[in-house]
């Protein structure tokens, strides 16, 4: 069953995807990540981490309707 | 959700949350912050550690300013859980701060501001320690260079 989810871009893969944020339609995260890096080819010049309602995922995870995604790149604080 | 964080009990500075702040952290705001705790007689340790913006040449280029960007939420959600483990690991720690500035912070700047106070210093300054490499790590925030 595919999901319909919220995705949030934030620092370098929210200046390729040229958004804040959008709605995207995936099964679980592995397929969004293929759908994320299919329309924003550039994403594979990045590293990325996810998380799924504001928790970093440690491995794959099934989605539901209005999940919240976050497209991590590598940290920089401090 | 950031709602559920309790704020810091200043008086003067606005934040965004107990954890975040738009703008550089000004000496005014390191001055409140230095308060907190200070009714805990028996903390007679305090260690501090400032970050600010570092002028570096990029590609010939002097950094003038950094902009950081922050996913508010998991940010508050993430230093909760870093104030709690440093809490859990340093058994005479009595306050953990952070703070860390969201927008534009111009070079000479602070960004970062952490605070831990403890019975006595051994604590303190490895916990204070700690909580840096932990906020480096695991705070989604990103930043980008202004010349």
């Amino acid at each position: 069953m595919s999901a319909r989810v919220r995705v949030l871009y934030f620092g370098a893969a929210q200046e390729i995807a040229g958004k804040a944020d959008e709605e995207l339609t995936a099964a679980d995260t592995a397929s969004l990540r293929r759908v994320i890096l299919d329309r924003y080819p550039a994403m594979r010049n990045i590293s990325f981490r996810m998380a799924l309602n504001r928790t970093l995922l440690k491995d794959e995870s099934d989605l539901n309707d209005n999940d919240l995604i976050a497209i991590l790149p590598p940290f920089q604080g401090g | 959700m950031c709602g559920s964080i309790r704020p810091l009990e200043i008086k003067y500075i606005r934040m965004k949350n107990r954890y975040l702040v738009e703008g550089p952290i000004t000496p005014l705001l390191i001055s409140e912050l230095m308060t907190l705790g200070n009714s805990d007689s028996s903390a007679g340790a305090v260690s501090i550690f400032i970050g600010r913006v570092r002028d570096d040449e990029v590609n010939g280029r002097r950094v003038s300013a950094i902009e950081y960007s922050a996913y508010d939420d998991m940010a508050g959600k993430e230093a909760e859980e870093i104030v709690k483990t440093v809490q859990a690991a340093f058994s005479d720690v009595r306050m953990v701060v952070i703070v860390h500035s969201t927008g534009v912070v111009r070079a000479g700047e602070a960004s970062l501001f952490i605070m831990v106070t403890s019975g006595h210093r051994d604590h303190s300054t490895r916990a204070c320690r700690h909580t840096l490499e932990m906020v480096k790590e695991r705070l989604p925030i990103w930043k980008k260079e202004l010349f």
